[in-house]
């Protein structure tokens, strides 16, 4: 990171530090943030796990939010995605609770997080940002119910980044033994080209149980940024679906420590990327107990001139006998000028363990095309749902029906795909 | 009788290696004839030729379908006039299903035919008389296209796609390759079911085994890209009897 670039972060601070709330994050931890970001910097291409990134963004985004200062929103429920039936709706705009657009009443946040190790391999520097600038936070907390908690949480990006970046942030405890799904949305209203750069930690006690979906519809000329870490305790699980739908330039970093002996986590994830789009993502799982298991599953296409990398990481740690990991890593390069770069990484520290992974990049097979056509399916259509069929098993694991059909809703658009197709799925 | 399709001196090549060296043959509506001839003898190109596979370059010569140019219609064009390529080696396409597929290959056929698509509920109906009559197990209905299929079930969903689309041109490649006795049995009485005065079939194979099931009105012989030898069907039993060799050095 260029000095100027940390001398700006650090003076923005300065003068935006008064409105801070501490109750998100308090003062002290936000300037051991700036403090940590001045000496470590942001990550940026020549960082061996953000090559691939684009976060070209940085260097014209105004880093300090919107603040009091800002106009109000006069957003509506109608401009909104439709919300999900059953769920509890959150809504936050600018990283900001809305509570007129929230269909939930919020508990109280107040900063519990620890303090983060810094230059840690899971690359928390974006989450340093967010400390140092969170305006708000989701916070989620879950008790013994018949029923898992159902909530979703919706961040809207309303401000451009010239004027100001947001920092949505969900901090999520999942108390022995219960249950949660989560939905979490990432969208722009007004204007398409927000800085936005979300923090989430997650916290899974002894047998609970979290089903994450995340959806990054973001407008066309977005940059945004997440960093999440998850911890899982003994006989846990957690499950991530990540669809990676928006933006121009978006960059996931997804550390799942399992940290209990019987821990489990699947990550199933999707990017569907075109035009000059580039969607990243670094994901590492470490394997830190005994008889862990881990399944990651990776779709991504590109069309037009867009860039489309995952590059996923499994550590298993010496104290981790019993593991057993799968990996599946797949593009679909559908433009001639289009990128995959797929990479998977094992390290693996102990014997006694079960690991697999494969990771395929290509165009569609035209042996298979030549089938489609023989059997009178126009060009077009055999492409389109060969593009489906591609998607199909990260898809259907979507068991929500009215998140599905959006997310499909989304991609036909995405990739030019007629939706009507996925019914030969 | 009326030819339905004539191939006339078509020379072929696979990049720089020329694989079809003028091969000339006339099939008459309801005809059934077999293509015979040893391994790289351009059997199987052919059949793909004439289904419009890309990859080869045609430097001379005619296919005439039904007093059309077949060879200047895409493959999906030639499919909807009532050409079937049977697969030697049918692909596997995960997360397409085998019946939606199937369906919507029917629905391009009819609606090229200026007639109303069938529902699905009609469709299945139809499926599920065609499937019994091959012999398939009813859970071939909710699997993906010959995802995880067995080489014998694969050949039995080619001969049921063609069972459906009911085509005036039935290519089979090596349709018999890979199946036990009882499974080419079940084969033979499916493309049997279909013969008819409406329609003609060009057996491509090896071996004359399956001749015996399907019984040619005529029997070609393969050798370098051309057609050395035709015959009845006595030809393809002297083959069996006697190999491919005597014929390479009567057409040297």
């Amino acid at each position: 990171m260029s000095t100027a670039l940390a001398t700006r972060i650090a003076e923005e601070y300065a003068a935006a530090a008064a409105e801070l709330p501490a109750r998100v994050v308090s003062a002290a931890r936000r300037e051991l943030a700036v403090q940590a970001l001045c000496t470590h910097g942001l990550p940026g291409m020549r960082d061996e796990n953000w090559k691939y990134a684009n976060l070209r963004a940085l260097e014209r985004v105004r880093f300090a939010p919107p603040g009091a200062a800002a106009p109000a929103n006069r957003l509506s429920t109608a401009a909104l995605p439709v919300a999900i039936a059953g769920y509890d709706r959150q809504t936050f705009v600018d990283g900001v609770f809305a509570p007129e657009l929230s269909g939930a009443v919020r508990h109280k946040t107040q900063d519990g997080a620890a303090a983060r190790e810094c230059g840690h391999p899971g690359d928390a520097r974006f989450a340093l940002l967010n400390d140092a600038f969170a305006a708000d936070a989701a916070q989620i907390r879950t008790v013994h119910e018949e029923r898992p908690r159902c909530i979703e949480v919706l961040f809207v990006a309303h401000s451009e980044a010239t004027r100001a970046a947001s920092y949505p942030r969900l901090d999520v405890k999942v108390s022995a033994g219960t249950r949660l799904n989560l939905i979490e949305r990432h969208v722009s209203i007004g204007s398409d080209a927000n800085f936005v750069n979300t923090a989430i930690e997650i916290d899974i006690a002894k047998g609970a149980s979290v089903t994450h979906f995340r959806v990054q519809q973001m407008g066309a000329r977005a940059t945004w940024i997440d960093t999440l870490t998850a911890t899982v305790g003994s006989d846990a699980s957690y499950q991530q679906h990540l669809v990676q739908l928006g933006a121009l330039a978006a960059r996931s970093t997804c550390h799942v420590r399992l940290a209990g002996a019987g821990a489990a986590t699947r990550l199933h994830a999707l990017a569907a990327a075109a035009g000059q789009q580039t969607h990243d993502a670094y994901v590492l799982i470490e394997h830190a107990c005994a008889h862990t298991r881990s399944e990651q599953i990776f779709r991504g296409i590109a069309a037009g001139r867009a860039r489309v990398a995952f590059n996923g990481k499994v550590n298993v740690c010496a104290g981790a006998p019993g593991t057993d990991s799968r990996q599946s890593l797949r593009g679909l390069l559908a433009g001639p000028e289009a990128e995959i770069d797929l990479r998977p990484q094992l390290q693996i520290h102990t014997d006694d363990v079960r690991c697999s992974h494969g990771a395929t990049a290509g165009k569609l097979d035209e042996s298979v095309l030549f089938y489609l056509l023989s059997r009178g399916l126009d060009p077009d259509t055999a492409q389109q749902l060969l593009k489906w069929a591609f998607l199909a098993d990260v898809v259907a694991k979507i068991d929500i029906p009215d998140l599905k059909s959006s997310i499909e809703r989304a991609l036909a658009g995405r990739i030019e795909v007629a939706e009507d197709l996925k019914e030969l799925l | 009788m009326s030819a339905l399709l004539t191939i006339d001196n078509l020379k072929v090549a696979v990049g720089d290696k020329p694989v079809l060296n003028g091969v000339s043959l006339e099939v008459g509506l309801g005809e059934v004839h077999a293509i015979m001839g040893p391994n790289g003898s351009g059997k199987s190109t052919l059949a793909h030729v004439l289904a419009g596979r890309p990859g080869y370059t045609l430097s001379s010569g005619s296919v005439t379908f039904e007093g059309r140019d077949l060879l200047s219609l895409a493959p999906e064009e030639r499919a909807r006039a009532g050409v079937f390529l049977g697969f030697q080696y049918p692909v596997e396409i995960p997360g397409v299903n085998n019946v939606y597929l199937l369906k919507a290959a029917f629905n391009a056929l009819r609606k090229h035919r200026g007639l109303p698509e069938v529902d699905a509920f009609e469709f299945l109906g139809l499926v599920r008389a065609k499937m019994k009559f091959m012999r398939m197990d009813e859970s071939f209905l909710g699997r993906a296209v010959n995802e995880g299929f067995s080489g014998g079930e694969k050949k039995r969903n080619e001969i049921l796609q063609m069972l459906i689309l009911e085509p005036k041109l039935a290519i089979l490649d090596e349709t018999d390759s890979g199946l036990d006795i009882d499974a080419l049995k079940i084969v033979a009485q499916g493309v049997n079911s279909l013969r008819g005065a409406e329609r003609s079939i060009l057996l491509v194979t090896h071996y004359q085994r399956m001749l015996d099931y399907i019984v040619p009105d005529f029997v070609h012989v393969l050798v370098n890209g051309r057609i050395a030898k035709s015959g009845d069907r006595t030809l393809a039993l002297e083959l069996e009897r006697r190999g491919y060799e005597w014929v390479s050095d009567e057409a040297a």
